[in-house]
């Protein structure tokens, strides 16, 4: 892949740090050329394989679903691998590559995500379906699975979670994507404990911890609003009571079909 | 860092209402005064309305203003469904501030200057 | 309540209240003396609007006091002596406030 002439070539600014020999990050700059269709973290690829070995990331799928590679990109967190590089260039024709913000850093760009999963099993990322599972199927009407499509599509890639500054403060605080997941289970209606899920949300760490500061909307590669969930939830955890009666009175009917209108 | 529309807010509204916070016991103690009598209240009143204090008062002025205009923005938000127009509604908080602590400010300046 | 729910009605009312206060005590600006103010406050439904604007004012500040430390992860452990000293401050500063307008007498 190297370069002979035809590309035009860009600065790729990258962060580096190196917990053995290195007392704090520093960047360093390498020379890629722009081929068409490059995406960002082609451009690490290219630098990692012919450039400098060291270079270290996280990436699995390259298709924007596993949710590795999560980055700070010219100041916003993005998944690298869905990113165009010639978009994402400045007037210099330079781009900086950081590691997710406010989270400690292991490697170069490898941040320690271990804070963002304790928070994600705090709110009990599962379903608790009723004990009497019917034969064929649960029955949900279109408006209740239309409600759970804004949180269902979360790869747990961090890039909210990176971005809220309330995490950068208090890492007690459950965080954009547990609440998100935990909005996509409250909302559920074969869930069988939204009280439980609300009254876990409703301490000092969870929803009303939010500062609604919107930059887990803007960071989400997948175009989710984990603000509006938040929003939700503090609604439905101030009337926590009628909520979970309404919950039960609707598991009565879950096993019928859902009358046509 | 992260920086963003909803971050600037945030940091506003955190200043403003510390510093709000801190004016709210000065003046307190100003009013308070007037337990020792009206000469003492008086006297600080007079103190505290020289021409430095007038140009603080548009300082805090724009605090109240902007913290005002910046909760009612909140509550836009918590009781409709309106985060995708994050970016407008704090263009709109600040358009609506500018014009309130100019309308507001003014006076206090033109007074300063009578007197 | 919640501190939140707190934060929300004290600024609802604060919204009507600090109005009110700015419209009538603050403009068109004036030399404050003692004499305007007795006349004002002689009306007692007047020391009764500002009793409950002192409320609501010690109410948000100290709500919100708490809610801009407790951010911190620092003094989020502490929170109890935190709300604890919010309280104490609050009702202190509340019968302060409260002598300081009932003090507002013609015959002073």
């Amino acid at each position: 892949m190297a370069n002979n002439g035809t590309y035009p070539t860009v600065t790729v600014r990258i962060q580096r740090f190196d917990p053995d020999t290195d007392k704090k990050p520093y960047l360093e700059d390498f020379e890629v050329a722009l081929k068409p269709g490059t995406t960002v973290l082609d451009a690490l690829h290219e630098i990692k394989t012919h450039q400098d070995g060291s270079v270290t990331y996280r990436r699995s799928c390259r298709h924007a679903i596993c949710g590795s590679c999560a980055m700070h990109v010219n100041g916003k967190n993005e998944l690298v691998c869905k990113a165009p590089l010639k978009d994402r260039l400045d007037r210099k024709g330079r781009i900086v590559i950081r590691p997710l913000p406010y989270l400690p850093i292991i490697k170069d760009l490898v941040v320690d995500r271990s804070s963002f999963w304790e928070q994600y099993l705090r709110v009990k990322p599962w379903l608790v379906p009723p004990e009497d599972v019917p034969e064929k199927e649960f029955r949900m009407s279109p408006e209740e699975v239309a409600a759970l499509n804004n949180a269902e599509t979360c790869i747990m890639c961090g890039a909210c979670y990176s971005s809220c500054q309330v995490i950068a403060l208090n890492k007690q605080y459950i965080g954009p994507h547990a609440l998100l997941k935990a909005f996509l289970r409250v909302m559920d209606p074969r869930d069988t404990i939204p009280g439980e899920r609300l009254a876990d949300l409703d301490g000092g760490d969870g929803v009303f911890r939010c500062h609604t500061i919107f930059n887990c909307i803007d960071a989400c590669p997948k175009n989710l609003n984990p603000t509006q969930a938040i929003e939700t939830l503090r609604k439905l955890a101030q009337k926590r009571q009628a909520f979970e009666e309404a919950r039960v009175e609707r598991q009565k009917h879950l096993n019928e079909p859902i009358p046509a209108r | 860092m992260y920086t963003s529309s909803g971050f600037i807010s945030f940091v506003l509204r955190r200043i403003t209402g510390v510093a709000l916070v801190v004016y709210l016991f000065m003046h307190m103690w100003v009013i308070g005064s007037v337990n020792a009598g009206p000469e003492v209240f008086d006297a600080r009143l007079a103190f505290v309305q020289q021409p430095l204090f007038k140009l603080l008062e548009v300082a805090l002025l724009a605090a109240v203003v902007y913290h005002a205009i910046d909760g009612i923005r909140l509550l836009v938000v918590h009781y409709f469904n309106v985060t995708q127009y994050r970016k407008s509604l704090f263009y709109a908080v600040m358009v609506v501030s500018v014009l309130l602590v100019i309308a507001g400010g003014v006076p206090i300046i033109l007074f300063m200057f009578e007197g | 309540m919640r501190t939140f729910q707190m934060q929300r009605i004290s600024a609802i009312m604060l919204l009507v209240f600090l109005t009110i206060h700015m419209i009538v005590v603050h403009y068109p600006p004036f030399h404050i003396d003692f004499n305007q103010i007795i006349i004002r406050m002689a009306n007692p439904v007047w020391k009764a609007i500002d009793i409950a604007f002192l409320f609501f004012v010690l109410m948000h500040a100290l709500a919100g006091s708490y809610a801009v430390l407790t951010d911190v992860e620092r003094f989020s452990r502490a929170k109890r002596y935190l709300a604890g000293a919010a309280i104490v401050i609050g009702l202190f500063a509340f019968y302060y406030g409260t002598k300081t307008i009932l003090a507002f007498q013609p015959p002073v």
